[in-house]
């Protein structure tokens, strides 16, 4: 299997937010802030990453009857890990992004990786699975932050985009904002690949 | 802190499903029926609130007495999923129309992020015993309300002409999102 | 049953190394976090009290008859510029709009607010969530303590701040806070 194209079914082919619709609940949640929405995406990635390596190391010595819990095991470590270091050297980040750092263990993204890729296949391949997920959800996660803070708060990485008479749309940075804009963006993806698989055939 | 208040705030206010975003996977999974989204909120009520009963007990007697919440998150999501093993096992045994009815949802709780959240909310607000269980229920029912609703507008959705690129996910996104406006509106009810 | 007893162990032999792992890093970073919270700290104080260069936790049997009297108040510490006395840092927690909000804020001895910080809240972001912004902590710099605090649009009077746009609760719950540090150092602190 060629690892690049490893790396580009999960960027974009099987985008874990566009087109597998797993891990939601914290793209909804810390996208307030490109900020935000980037580290999040770091972690996850970082998580990703970490805990497909583990799991493919090990794939062949964790008996098949527990690996379910053997594979929560691991990522819970790892979250465990980035939540620590993330306490120690960057507090507000982790303050901003709250309880959504442990929850990271019930990501289903993780689990789905572990169990889908990294159990069946070697450490290198494993790794690039977790990088080319973990940063498609990162760009989710970046998409949907920039919009949700240029329409909603008219700025971008906390600078101000316009000027001071703009009146930016409160509703994008709060819940429903989320919620719309993701189905809009799931909506505005799913047609561009209907076009792409139309003109392929 | 009042157990009225709380109940109020958890089920309306700071909807888990609406303002919290937790468990959304389920939320937008199993809502296209009004049949399976009751199975799945009882069913999530259920582990909800054991898992937090049993998981504040671990973090008061055990990880607090010997310094060790730093395990907190890998001990509750064994809890969790263990627990959620247990129950299915026990139901099967005891109950075979309940396990009928609730059977297949029970897997799946283990990843809804609601379970884990709660828990570890509870701890984080320094709730006690008493308290962390109005705050699971009323999590729960939370959570069931906005998945009971959803599934009958959904259901209401299912014969109306959606654009093509919009089926599905995508325009419960924007109904759910429809629906947080609404729960918005409790806000400052507390 | 064998094979059950082989799986629990196995279990049991991941779980303690991923416990022996975190535990190693706990103890590399916890010295880290709480260096971090204890700077984090330091540097609220300094920031609402930018005269004080050291600050001590007020004595226990004053503070104590503070709290008591309100209980809304968490902490308070003296800030001394040398050995002189230049003022006080009150830690608050008003309930707001998301949950409570907990902020600090400095009155000097010469009987002014030198400044408020904004520590943790569960505020709207873009709504109630600019508490933590200059605009409005600012406003709150330099007004005497003997006069009620108060929240209007456009601040003219000097003991009127800036109102936060479409956020009144969150607005009023800061300003209630500082109100009850101005009595709490008028009453018990002031010279």
């Amino acid at each position: 299997m060629k690892l690049s194209k490893v790396f580009y079914d999960g960027l974009v082919k099987e985008n874990p937010i566009f087109v597998q619709l797993i891990g939601m609940c914290s793209v909804l949640a810390v996208t307030t802030s490109v900020m935000n929405g980037l580290a999040m995406g770091l972690a996850v990635t970082g998580v990703l990453v970490g805990s497909n390596v583990v799991i493919s190391l090990f794939r062949k010595v964790i008996p098949d009857k527990i690996r379910i819990p053997a594979f929560i095991v691991v990522i819970a470590t790892f979250v465990t890990i980035v939540e620590m270091f993330m306490k120690a050297y960057t507090q507000d980040l982790y303050n901003a992004l709250g309880i959504f750092i442990p929850l990271i263990v019930v990501n289903c993204i993780i689990l789905a990786r572990a169990e889908a890729f990294a159990s069946k296949n070697g450490v290198v391949a494993s790794a690039v699975d977790g990088l080319g997920m973990g940063v498609g959800y990162t760009l989710a996660l970046l998409i949907l932050s920039a919009l949700r803070e240029i329409l909603g708060a008219g700025s971008i990485f906390d600078i101000q985009l316009f000027g001071p008479s703009f009146e930016p749309a409160l509703i994008f940075i709060m819940p429903p904002g989320a919620f719309i804009l993701l189905g809009i963006l799931i909506g505005i993806f799913n047609s561009l690949r209907k076009k792409k698989s139309a003109t392929d055939a | 802190m009042n157990i009225l208040t709380i109940l109020v705030s958890t089920v309306f206010v700071n909807n888990f499903v609406l303002a919290r975003f937790l468990g959304i996977c389920p939320f937008l999974g199993v809502s296209n029926k009004i049949e399976t989204a009751t199975g799945m909120s009882i069913a999530v009520t259920f582990v909800v609130t054991l898992s937090s009963i049993i998981t504040y007990v671990i973090q008061v007697a055990i990880l607090d007495v010997l310094g060790l919440q730093y395990l907190q998150t890998i001990v509750f999501i064994l809890v969790i999923a263990a627990l959620v093993q247990f129950v299915e096992m026990v139901i099967k045994k005891t109950s075979p129309t309940l396990y009928e009815a609730l059977g297949v949802y029970l897997p799946l709780i283990t990843t809804n992020c609601v379970v884990l959240g709660v828990a570890i909310l509870n701890i984080q607000e320094g709730f006690n015993l008493i308290e962390t269980i109005f705050n699971s229920i009323g999590a729960s029912i939370g959570f069931g309300i906005a998945l009971i609703l959803i599934s009958g507008i959904r259901e209401q959705l299912e014969p109306v002409d959606v654009p093509e690129a919009l089926e599905g996910f995508p325009i419960a996104l924007i109904t759910a999102g429809l629906m947080s406006i609404a729960f918005l509106g409790f806000n400052g009810l507390v | 049953m064998k094979e059950t007893i082989k799986l629990g162990l196995t279990l049991f032999l991941i779980t303690a190394i991923s416990a022996s792992i975190l535990a190693f890093s706990n103890k590399v970073t916890s010295v880290r976090i709480a260096e971090a919270d204890k700077i984090a700290d330091q540097a609220a104080k300094t920031e609402v009290l930018p005269d004080g260069e050291k600050f001590e936790e007020l004595e226990e049997g004053k503070a104590k008859e503070i709290v008591d009297e309100n209980s809304k108040i968490t902490e308070i510490f003296e800030g001394y510029k040398g050995d002189e006395l230049v003022g006080y840092t009150i830690k608050i927690k008003t309930n707001g709009y998301g949950g409570e909000i907990e902020f600090m804020t400095g009155i000097s001895t010469e009987g002014k607010i030198t400044g408020i910080k904004v520590l943790n809240h569960g505020e709207t972001p873009g709504l109630g969530a600019n508490a933590t912004k200059a605009y409005f902590t600012d406003s709150f710099k330099n007004k005497p303590v003997d006069k009620e605090v108060a929240a209007e649009k456009d601040p003219t009077g000097d003991n009127e701040v800036q109102a936060i746009t479409s956020a009144t609760v969150t607005t009023d719950a800061v300003v209630e806070g500082v109100n009850i540090a101005r009595e709490a150092y008028n009453s018990k602190l002031a010279k």
